[in-house]
C-alpha cells in the first residue's frame, strides 16, 4: 500500500520550479507532452519515457483532458511511479487539445498506478482554480518557471483528505420534475439513452428515481410474472394499458423512493458502498438535498480504476 | 435512503440470551414434567426435546428445522423412539398429501388461474373501499379453504400490494385483513391446514364432515370478523374509496390487464376438489379404509398434472413443494409420538380429565381458549400435535372442532400466531423496508381472537347436541 498524502499537502509541493516549462514556444500537444515527461524523467525518473507517453496519448484520444477555457490537465497512471509528480507548461499563444480553446496552463500529473485516490484529490485540488476564468490569462502572463511555482504556492491548493462525491460526479445531470407526466420520462430516458432519471420536486430537490426497470414492473406485476405461459403477453399487451394512459399518469404514481443518494462532500468510497449493497446501478449527489450531480457505475469504474 | 444498522455485538447477545432461554424452557419443562409426576427419564426427556422445538419455533424461526433434526437423533439415541416408530409417527400420510395439493397448486400457478383471480379484482367495476375489503376478506377466506394458507396468502398479498402501491396507500391494514381471513378461512375445510388434515385424519373426520360442522362455523366468524374489520379500519377504507374514485376519474385502472387462459385451470381446480369431496364415497365404493382416497386423490391429480406438464414437473416438486415445512412437520410429529408412545400425553389427558371434568361444555371453550393462546405464539401445527392424544383419550367430538378452531382463530392473536402472519411480515418488510411490530399487529389481533372464538364457542355449544360420537 503506498502511502496517502498526509491532510494538508499543498499541490505545489509535488513539483518545483524545475518542472515546470515556462512560456514554451511548442504549439502541437504530443511535443509539449513529450517535453513535460522527459523534464519529469530527467527530475525524478518515472521509468521509459515512450511508454508513458503512449500511455498519455491514450489516455488524451479517449477523452480530451481539456477541463476549462484555456486549461488541460493530461495525465496518466503509470506503474513504474511511486509518487505523483507533475510538470507544468505555459503557452502565450496556447497549445490546441481537443474541444475547447487552446491551452495556455497544461498540467501533466503522472501518479502511481496503486494509488487511485491520489489523482482524484490532485485534480479535485485544482477545481476551484480552474473555475476561474481568469486564471489561464494570469498565468500565461507569468514570466519565470520560479513565477508559476510561486503562484501555485501561494494560491493555497490544499489536496482534500480524500475523493469526495462532488468530484467524480457528472454536473447537471438530465432529471425530471415529479409533477412530470410518465410520457416524458420515457421520452427522457429514450433520448438520453439513460436506464434510471433522477426526480425532482420544484424546489429542485431531490425525491426519487424512476427507473427502466420500475417501468417493466410496472407493466408486469407479480401476478402475471407467476404464468409460466407467455402467450397472453407475447405482444407485450400488458404495455399496452401504460403506452395508453401514458399522458396522464403522474410520475408520483411510479416514481420509486429507493435510491442511492450522496453528499456532495461525503466520500467518493460511500458511492461504491452504497451501489454495491443496493445493487442500484447510480447515485445521485446531493447539496442541501438538491440535486447536483448523478454518479454512474460505468463512470464510477472509469474515475476510479481508469481514469 | 434508509440503511437498516445491525449491530452484530447487540446481535449476537441476543442470539445468545434466545438459545439461553430456549435451553431453559426446555430444561424447566423436564422439571415440570417431574413435578407432574413423570418419573421415567424416557417422558422427561421427550418432554424436554418437545419444549426445545417450540421454543425453537418462536426464537429460531429459520433454525426450527435443524433444531427439529437434534431434537429426533437425541429421543433416538437415548431410546425414547426407535426408528420404526419415528417413521410411523412421521404423518407421512399428511405430508404426501400436502406434496399432492402444493403441486397442484404450482400447476395453477402457471396456468394462470390465480393471475385471473387477482384480474377479476383489480377489474371490478364500481369498487370501492368496502367492496375491494369484502371481496379481499372472501378471496382469501376462499383461497384458504383451496390451499394450504403460505400459498393462499402470497396470492391475496400480491393483490393487496397491487391496490395499494397504485393508490399509494399503506398496505397494512389490508395485510391485516387479508391474514386474518386466511386464518379464519383454513379452518373452513380440511384442506386449508395443516391442522385440519391432522385432526381430520386423527379423529376420523372427512372431507363432507368439515363442510357440514366446520364449513358453517367457519363462515360465521368470518362474517363477524368482517363487520369488525370494517368498523376498525374505516378511515383507511374510505381513503381507499377516495384515491380509487380519483384514479378513475383519470380513467387509469389499478393494473394491467391480460387476457388469461384461465379456463383449462379452473376446470383442474374443481375437478380436484369434487374428486378430494368424494373420497369417502369413492372409499366405500372400493372398499378401501377411512380417507384413503382424501390422501391419495391430490397425489393421483398431482400425477396426472406432472405427466400433462411434464416439461415443469421437476420443478413443480422441487420449488413448489415447501419441502422445509414438510420436513420440520415431519419431525415435530415424531417428537409428538414421542409425547404419546411415553404416556405423557395420557398423563396429562388424565390429570386434565381429573381436574375439569369430562363436561363438555366445561371443556369445549377451555380447549378453545387454550388452543388459541398457545396458537397465538406458537406454530399451532405444534400446540394441535401436542394435544391431539390428550382430546383424543377425552373423546369427545366437540373437542375436535374446538381443537381446529381454537388453533386456527388463536393464529391471529399475535404476529407469530401462524405461518401465514410470518410470511406476510416477512413480505411487508422485504418489500417495504418496515417492520410491523408485534404490539400494532396485537391490539387488533386480540379484538378479532377473542370475537371470533367467542362465535366458535357459541356454533359448537349450538352444535353440540347433534353431533355424532368419534370413531364411529
Amino acid at each position: 500500500m503506498k502511502k496517502l498524502p498526509a491532510p494538508n499537502v499543498d499541490f505545489s509541493s509535488f513539483f518545483t520550479p524545475k518542472d515546470v516549462l515556462c512560456r514554451t514556444a511548442l504549439t502541437l500537444r504530443e511535443e509539449v507532452i513529450r517535453e513535460l515527461l522527459t523534464m519529469l524523467a530527467l527530475n525524478h525518473g518515472i521509468g521509459n519515457v515512450d511508454e508513458a507517453f503512449q500511455t498519455v496519448m491514450e489516455r488524451e484520444d479517449a477523452e480530451s483532458t481539456a477541463i476549462a477555457d484555456g486549461v488541460a490537465i493530461p495525465h496518466a497512471r503509470l506503474s513504474d511511479l511511486h509518487k505523483l509528480v507533475v510538470a507544468i507548461a505555459t503557452s502565450v499563444h496556447g497549445v490546441r487539445f481537443t474541444g475547447g480553446r487552446p491551452a495556455n496552463l497544461i498540467i501533466l500529473i503522472l501518479a502511481p498506478k496503486d494509488s487511485p485516490a491520489l489523482y482524484l484529490q490532485a485534480l479535485s485540488s485544482l477545481a476551484r482554480i480552474c473555475s476561474d476564468k481568469n486564471m489561464p490569462e494570469t498565468v500565461k502572463k507569468l514570466e519565470t518557471a520560479e513565477d508559476v511555482w510561486k503562484f501555485f504556492a501561494r494560491g493555497g491548493i490544499i489536496l482534500p483528505p480524500y475523493v469526495c462525491a462532488g468530484d467524480i460526479m457528472a454536473r447537471n445531470p438530465v432529471a425530471i420534475k415529479d409533477t412530470d407526466t410518465l410520457k416524458r420520462a420515457i421520452d427522457l430516458l429514450v433520448r438520453h439513452k439513460l436506464i434510471d432519471l433522477p426526480v425532482v420536486d420544484k424546489d429542485g430537490d431531490l425525491v426519487g428515481s424512476v427507473s427502466a426497470i420500475e417501468l417493466l414492473r410496472v407493466c408486469l406485476p407479480d401476478y402475471i410474472l407467476w404464468m409460466d405461459d407467455l402467450s397472453p403477453i407475447i405482444n407485450f399487451e400488458p404495455f399496452a394499458s401504460v403506452l395508453r394512459n401514458e399522458s396522464n399518469t403522474w410520475l408520483a404514481e411510479i416514481m420509486s423512493r429507493e435510491y442511492v443518494a450522496v453528499r456532495e462532500d461525503e466520500p467518493a468510497i460511500q458511492v461504491a458502498k452504497e451501489i454495491t449493497k443496493t445493487h442500484l446501478r447510480q447515485a445521485y449527489v446531493t447539496r442541501d438535498k438538491k440535486l447536483v450531480g448523478v454518479i454512474t457505475l460505468p463512470q464510477f469504474v472509469n474515475k476510479v480504476l481508469r481514469e | 435512503m434508509s440503511v437498516k444498522t445491525i449491530m452484530p455485538r447487540s446481535a449476537e447477545a441476543q442470539m445468545g440470551a434466545r438459545a439461553l432461554i430456549a435451553v431453559a424452557v426446555s430444561i424447566l419443562s423436564g422439571v415440570f414434567a417431574r413435578m407432574l409426576g413423570f418419573h421415567a427419564a424416557q417422558q422427561i426427556l421427550a418432554a424436554s426435546i418437545f419444549a426445545l422445538i417450540i421454543s425453537a419455533t418462536v426464537f429460531f424461526w429459520n433454525f426450527r428445522l435443524a433444531i427439529a433434526f437434534i431434537g429426533i437423533a437425541i429421543l433416538l439415541g437415548a431410546r425414547v423412539l426407535s426408528l420404526e416408530e419415528m417413521v410411523r409417527f412421521a404423518e407421512l400420510d399428511i405430508i404426501l398429501f400436502l406434496v399432492g395439493m402444493m403441486t397442484m397448486v404450482g400447476v395453477l400457478k402457471d396456468l394462470g388461474l390465480f393471475t385471473w383471480v387477482i384480474q377479476i379484482v383489480i377489474n371490478m367495476r364500481r369498487m370501492n373501499g368496502w367492496t375491494f375489503t369484502i371481496v379481499l376478506g372472501l378471496i382469501s377466506a376462499l383461497m384458504a379453504c383451496v390451499m394450504d394458507e403460505v400459498t393462499s396468502i402470497l396470492f391475496v398479498l400480491a393483490l393487496v400490494f397491487q391496490v395499494c402501491d397504485t393508490l399509494k396507500l399503506n398496505p397494512m391494514p389490508f395485510v391485516m385483513i387479508a391474514v386474518i381471513s386466511t386464518n379464519i378461512g383454513s379452518s373452513g375445510t380440511m384442506l386449508g391446514n395443516p391442522v385440519g388434515i391432522l385432526i381430520g385424519t386423527k379423529a376420523g373426520f372427512g372431507f363432507a364432515d368439515f363442510l357440514i360442522w366446520a364449513t358453517p362455523v367457519m363462515l360465521v366468524s368470518l362474517l363477524v370478523a368482517m363487520a369488525v374489520v370494517l368498523i376498525f379500519y374505516k378511515k383507511e377504507i374510505r381513503l381507499l374509496s377516495e384515491r380509487l374514485e380519483a384514479r378513475r376519474q383519470m380513467q387509469l385502472g389499478l393494473g394491467p390487464l391480460v387476457r388469461v387462459p384461465f379456463r383449462r385451470g379452473l376446470v383442474i381446480l374443481i375437478t380436484a376438489i369434487t374428486f378430494i369431496g368424494l373420497h369417502h364415497r369413492i372409499e366405500l365404493a372400493l372398499g378401501v379404509a377411512k380417507n384413503t382416497m382424501l390422501i391419495v386423490a391430490p397425489l393421483a391429480i398431482a400425477g396426472v398434472l406432472m405427466i400433462y406438464r411434464h416439461k415443469r414437473a421437476r420443478h413443480y416438486i422441487e420449488s413448489e413443494v415447501e419441502w422445509w415445512t414438510l420436513l420440520f412437520f415431519m419431525m415435530l410429529f415424531s417428537v409428538a409420538g414421542a409425547l404419546e408412545n411415553t404416556g405423557v400425553t395420557a398423563g396429562i389427558a388424565e390429570r386434565f380429565s381429573r381436574f375439569f371434568g369430562h363436561n363438555v361444555t366445561v371443556l369445549t371453550p377451555l380447549i378453545l381458549v387454550m388452543t388459541a393462546l398457545g396458537s397465538a405464539f406458537v406454530d399451532n401445527i405444534v400446540f394441535v400435535a401436542a394435544f391431539i392424544p390428550i382430546v383424543k383419550s377425552l373423546g369427545e367430538t366437540p373437542l375436535w372442532w374446538a381443537l381446529l378452531f381454537g388453533a386456527c382463530f388463536g393464529g391471529n392473536i399475535t404476529a407469530i400466531g401462524s405461518t401465514a402472519n410470518i410470511v406476510a411480515l416477512g413480505m411487508m418488510e422485504k418489500r417495504y423496508r418496515t417492520q410491523g411490530t408485534f404490539a400494532a399487529w396485537l391490539k387488533f389481533g386480540v379484538l378479532i381472537g377473542v370475537v371470533t372464538c367467542g362465535v366458535a364457542w357459541l356454533a359448537i355449544l349450538l352444535l353440540t347436541p347433534f353431533m355424532p360420537p368419534v370413531g364411529r
